[in-house]
């Protein structure tokens, strides 16, 4: 089935790209659908989502219904940034979301409280992820120093996703769907190790 | 053209206020012109911690609204003739002024002063962006508190995504025996977690609260251990090589300062 529906991320937060052929009621079951399998994604709510020229290509009450599926899963609708309606260009979206899946995003400094990092492919962090702050990747995440934060990797729904620091001592460590907490007495391990799912659950294991 | 340095945390009642007094008065000590700037606007203290409460005629809104010019806001401290206060309205709030305005001022009295010291508010609303906007470099205070190192390292971060890179840190209200026994954190933790350069640590001292209570900066007294920590502070920030105070002695507490000390 094709799609009707692409996200895309912007500087601004992410843009929802409607195909105007497709009938509203298929582009909702899709959006529906699409954002099920990514709910943990968005769980972090605040995302912003801006529909381009939303004004003059839907219906009120067709927003209406856009927002409030929005509301559903975290993300916040957001108004037309200015009226110029923003180029869609013709090229396949999808192969741009795909693209960016491939990449691997480098970050060169310590993830301090409150910091986010967010990509869709793998990320390594070259440096500390502090408490407080977050580190979420569609693909695997690996970090050269110490994981004190919360790591998510697989975000997208990848069940095969790890998550492997020098020092892994998250205080929650998310995978796909699944979340699991540090105990309350960790002790520090001495060796580099990783995250994975292994029959449905969470484990660390010391990094091959 | 002088350096303007701000003083943050994040977290409340960590010593802002304290250090802003003390480093203002170590560097007036030392015969530089500096200037403290209380970016607390509607919960001004440095003024009273200063002793300089009852002198206030014009404030910072008055200066960036127009209503007086920036020389007759400057209130010029009792006991050295290098140091001047620039005092927060107390009847405003943090949005009557901007991060700009803030930067011009910052400009105007970095003209006139070797040394401009900003106490910022805690926080990380309108109150601190406002504080860092003209700031050339920052000083983090925390305390050995998981709870403050933890909004360090936020601030940290907010300081950075500002462009102002390598912060300093200084750890206040150490209490050596209690490091001692492992019942509080100590300096190598904190770094640890902070990753920044270590600026100075300020022993735990009752002088504080006394030296605050009647408006007299801690630094002014040769015998607290406060004091001394400060004094080390500000050497450092001029430059010289000051050894850190080291806390692994099996010594008394006071042979341990005494030796920290040099004495």
């Amino acid at each position: 089935m094709r799609s009707n529906v692409v996200f895309k991320g912007s500087k601004n937060g992410l843009q929802l790209i409607i195909d105007d052929s497709a009938d509203f009621e298929s582009v909702i079951e899709q959006l529906r659908l699409k954002l099920e399998s990514a709910s943990a994604f968005f769980a972090s709510g605040n995302a912003l989502v801006h529909v381009p020229a939303a004004k003059h290509r839907l219906t009120s009450e067709q927003q209406k219904e856009l927002i409030t599926l929005f509301n559903n899963y975290g993300l916040t609708w957001q108004e037309d940034i200015d009226n110029a309606s923003p180029a869609v260009d013709s090229s396949p979206e999808n192969q741009a979301e795909e693209a960016e899946a491939d990449q691997t995003l480098i970050f060169n400094r310590t993830v301090r409280n409150g910091q986010e990092v967010v990509h869709r492919g793998t990320v390594i962090v070259m440096g500390d992820v502090n408490p407080g702050a977050k580190v979420i990747a569609g693909g695997d995440i690996i970090i050269h120093g110490t994981c004190r934060g919360i790591a998510h990797a697989g975000a997208l729904g990848n069940i095969s996703a790890t998550i492997t620091a020098d020092r892994l001592i998250a205080s929650q460590i998310r995978i796909a769907h699944l979340i699991s907490r540090a105990p309350d007495n960790l002790d520090i391990p001495e060796c580099i190790e990783t995250a994975r799912i292994k029959d449905g659950v969470v484990i660390i294991e010391p990094a091959q | 053209m002088g350096e303007v340095i701000v003083v943050t945390s994040g977290k409340g009642g960590v010593g802002k206020t304290t250090t802003t007094a003390n480093i203002g008065t170590g560097f007036a000590l030392q015969g530089k012109k500096v200037v403290l700037v209380d970016a607390d606007i509607g919960l001004r203290n440095l003024d009273v911690v200063m002793g300089l409460e009852n002198r206030i005629v014009y404030d910072l809104i008055d200066v960036t609204e127009g209503n007086c010019r920036l020389k007759q806001a400057l209130i010029r401290d009792k006991r050295y003739e290098t140091l001047y206060l620039l005092p927060a309205a107390q009847t405003r709030d943090k949005n009557a002024v901007s991060p700009d305005q803030m930067k011009e001022l910052c400009e105007d009295l970095s003209k006139d002063f070797d040394y401009v010291i900003i106490d910022c508010p805690a926080g990380i609303e309108q109150g601190f962006k406002n504080a860092i906007a003209g700031a050339d470099r920052a000083i983090v205070v925390t305390t050995p508190e998981v709870s403050a190192v933890r909004d360090a390292d936020r601030i940290i971060g907010l300081l950075e995504s500002e462009g102002k890179h390598n912060p300093k840190l200084i750890v206040n209200r150490i209490r050596p025996k209690m490091v001692k026994k492992g019942d509080m954190m100590d300096i190598d933790d904190i770094i640890e977690i902070l990753a920044v350069d270590l600026l100075g640590i300020i022993p735990e001292d009752e002088y504080i609260v006394i030296s605050t209570n009647r408006g007299e900066p801690a630094v002014v007294n040769p015998v607290s251990t406060a004091s001394s920590a400060y004094k080390n502070i500000v050497r450092r920030l001029t430059g010289e090589n000051v050894p850190l105070m080291t806390l692994e002695t099996n010594d008394g507490f006071f042979d341990k300062l005494k030796k920290i000390f040099g004495l």
